[in-house]
């Protein structure tokens, strides 16, 4: 029952007016982002994050605008997958797979309701977790000392990104390679400037909203000069928009299934969204497609898949904010934003700030209607906006880009450095290397830093301290455990391709 | 080859953010002191970009030469405008912007150039005027408006 009056708290705080007017925002703002291919939540959540700060909203409401347009992105991206055969953003791939064939047999409407419903099943179901889980797993974390967070600061950049199947020790190296940047600037603890070569501007360290809008947002417009831009396809025109509700009911447990598949992905730490569709699109079609109508169009395909994703990126806002450490790129970037506004999320959070936590539950409650809305009677609109073409829409993008992060410290310097790292980004995109270690590397590497300073504080520099307690023990067994996991998917794969080669030649 | 180049230059920049980190002196009171959280982090990089060098994986495909050019110059108009963005104000560099991107981008060069014209101004009032974030209409050379 206290989770219940929490929560009505948490109502009064999102109820303002400024609350709702930005609730409503995000969604409309998520929902455009999703739809449009290119744009995902983690591109649209970094290029926002600026803006956010510019306009001085408190952190509450910057935590809500920016979730309701994550929730948002996830609801959106399903659009174009069934419309348009090309995946929104990249949650929505498996999508494709079910909901285009969908829209090719005259079904869009009755595909687009399905996979709008199923959003908002595996969301909302993410969301009621979200409130009975995250306080209990706050209430355990209280009892880490510094050494039990360095643990699981390792733990956390030894699994993320660990069991998506490239090389482990490419993602083990972006994540050195964010500890490395979180280095720059004055030692906080000693005073000591390092690596700034005497750049002024470095004395601060690096700003991780510069660095990721840079990784994720300009990375992105290089990425796009790649491909043919020109020629996309046209939509499948869509006669009715009014579904059939037999056609929706009957995939009713194909969604309960695929959200609490996706759930359990997103908690878990590794790849978020894109693994809950992922696993749930798999787990679905094992269990019911007896006929072998999978990927020619079955409804059910549409319903797993979009109940995954959705369940999946409620579920990996869990460890966000009762451990402070994200579960999936989104959430790492909306982690970016807490610190830089002085919110440390992590066990304390639930305890100091009820408001925010609270808060921000209660109007995922509220953005999970709304969106329901947006996606169903008015989704006319994200149809035609989503037409779009990229010409037109990426020069736009690369501007808000610049004004917001220029709003943040209105200085150049910033600016350059954003297209520095958008370079850094796209070449270790191209090179397989997940950005997402490295993020999470630059946001955490001055805390965990921090506490494995003051546990050899605490024990007068004996390094034993680092497995004295059980805590710790446990989380280094199973960063090991992830580890050798990994390195054996890796092999797995890597002996697969090289006999596929062989066979082949 | 360009996964072993890649592990060649962050092996470097590891040995030398290693060895830099040794001239970060200790002080009183602070047992591990600065330098050890550095050589933490870069002595494992070291060992994993060099056996990255020894056996890389995966197959890069990069762009053909034209659409490199294309990047390239996309990345010169970025650079150029955080250069022009406050000699020239905000509204006239970022029509720049919108229009070059837009041409690079594939669209018909007058309707990129109007989407900047029309786009610029409106997002300098929507930022300057409507949300109140300061951006200097006229730049540095035209005497700061």
């Amino acid at each position: 029952m206290e989770i219940l009056s929490l929560l009505g708290h948490g109502f009064a705080v999102a109820m303002t007016p400024l609350n709702i007017a930005l609730l409503l925002l995000g969604c409309f703002i998520g929902t455009l982002l999703g739809a449009l291919p290119g744009l995902g939540p983690v591109n649209g959540v970094a290029v926002l994050i600026p803006l956010t700060f510019a306009f001085g909203f408190d952190p509450t409401s910057s935590m809500i605008l920016l979730c309701a347009v994550y929730f948002g992105c996830m609801y959106g991206g399903r659009i174009s997958s069934i419309l348009l055969n090309i995946p929104g953003d990249e949650p929505a791939i498996m999508t494709t797979l079910d909901g285009y064939p969908m829209a090719v047999q005259g079904q869009a409407a009755n595909a687009l309701a399905i996979s709008g419903v199923a959003s908002f099943v595996g969301a909302t179901i993410a969301v009621v977790g979200l409130s009975l889980f995250a306080p209990v797993l706050a209430r355990a974390a209280i009892h880490f000392g510094p050494a039990d967070y360095f643990a699981l600061y390792i733990l956390a950049f030894a699994t993320i990104g660990g069991i998506a199947g490239v090389d482990p020790r490419k993602t083990l190296l972006s994540a050195l390679i964010g500890l490395l940047l979180a280095t720059v600037g004055i030692d906080p603890i000693s005073g000591v400037p390092r690596y700034t070569g005497d750049n002024y501007h470095l004395y601060d360290g690096i700003e991780p909203i510069v660095a990721l809008v840079g990784l994720f947002a300009i990375s992105e417009i290089l990425m796009l000069l790649e491909k043919h831009v020109r020629d996309r396809p046209k939509a499948i025109p869509v006669g009715s928009w009014l579904p059939q509700w037999g056609a929706i009911w009957r995939t009713r447990a194909a969604m309960l299934r695929g959200s609490g598949v996706g759930f359990v992905a997103g908690v878990l730490p590794g790849a978020g969204a894109s693994l809950g569709s992922f696993m749930a699109y798999v787990t679905e079609k094992q269990w019911s497609n007896k006929k072998g109508t999978f990927g020619k169009g079955d409804p059910r395909g549409v319903a797993a898949p979009e109940a995954g994703n959705n369940a999946a990126s409620g579920g990996a806002l869990i460890p966000m904010l009762s451990l402070g450490v994200p579960g999936s790129g989104t959430t790492a970037v909306l982690l970016a934003m807490l610190v830089s506004l002085n919110v440390q999320p992590g066990p304390l959070l639930f305890e100091r700030q009820p408001d925010l936590v609270w808060g921000l539950v209660a109007s995922l409650y509220m953005a999970n209607v709304a969106l329901l809305i947006l996606n169903l009677p008015m989704i006319g609109i994200f149809t035609r906006l989503m037409m779009t073409p990229t010409w037109a829409l990426m020069p736009v993008v690369a501007a808000v880009t610049f004004v917001g992060v220029y709003g943040i410290s209105n200085s150049v310097f910033d600016l350059e450095m954003m297209v520095f790292f958008g370079v850094v980004g796209y070449i270790l995109r191209k090179l397989d290397v997940s950005l997402v270690p490295l993020v999470l590397g630059l946001l955490l590497g001055g805390d965990m830093e921090r506490n494995l300073r003051r546990a050899m504080s605490i024990s007068d520099g004996d390094w034993s301290i680092l497995i004295a307690s059980p805590i710790s023990i446990v989380l280094y067994i199973l960063t090991a455990g992830f580890l050798a996991l990994s390195v054996w998917l890796a092999l797995r794969d890597h002996r697969q391709s090289q006999a596929e080669r062989l066979t082949e030649g | 080859m360009s996964v072993r180049i890649l592990g060649v230059a962050i092996f470097v920049i590891a040995a030398l953010y290693t060895w830099q980190a040794g001239n970060y002196v200790v002080n009183f009171g602070d047992v591990l002191g600065p330098s050890v959280f550095p050589v933490i982090v870069g002595v494992p990089m070291m060992i994993l970009s060099a056996s990255l060098v020894v056996f890389p994986t995966g197959q890069v495909e990069w762009p053909a030469p034209q659409r490199m050019w294309r990047q390239a110059a996309a990345l010169a108009v970025l650079v150029g405008y955080t250069m022009t963005l406050e000699p020239f104000g905000f509204p006239l560099a970022t029509f720049a912007l919108i229009a070059l991107i837009g041409i690079i981008l594939g669209g018909a060069a007058w309707r990129a150039a109007l989407l900047g014209a029309v786009m610029a101004p409106a997002l300098w009032a929507l930022f300057d005027k409507v949300l109140g974030l300061p951006l200097d209409f006229l730049g540095t050379l035209f005497g700061r408006g």
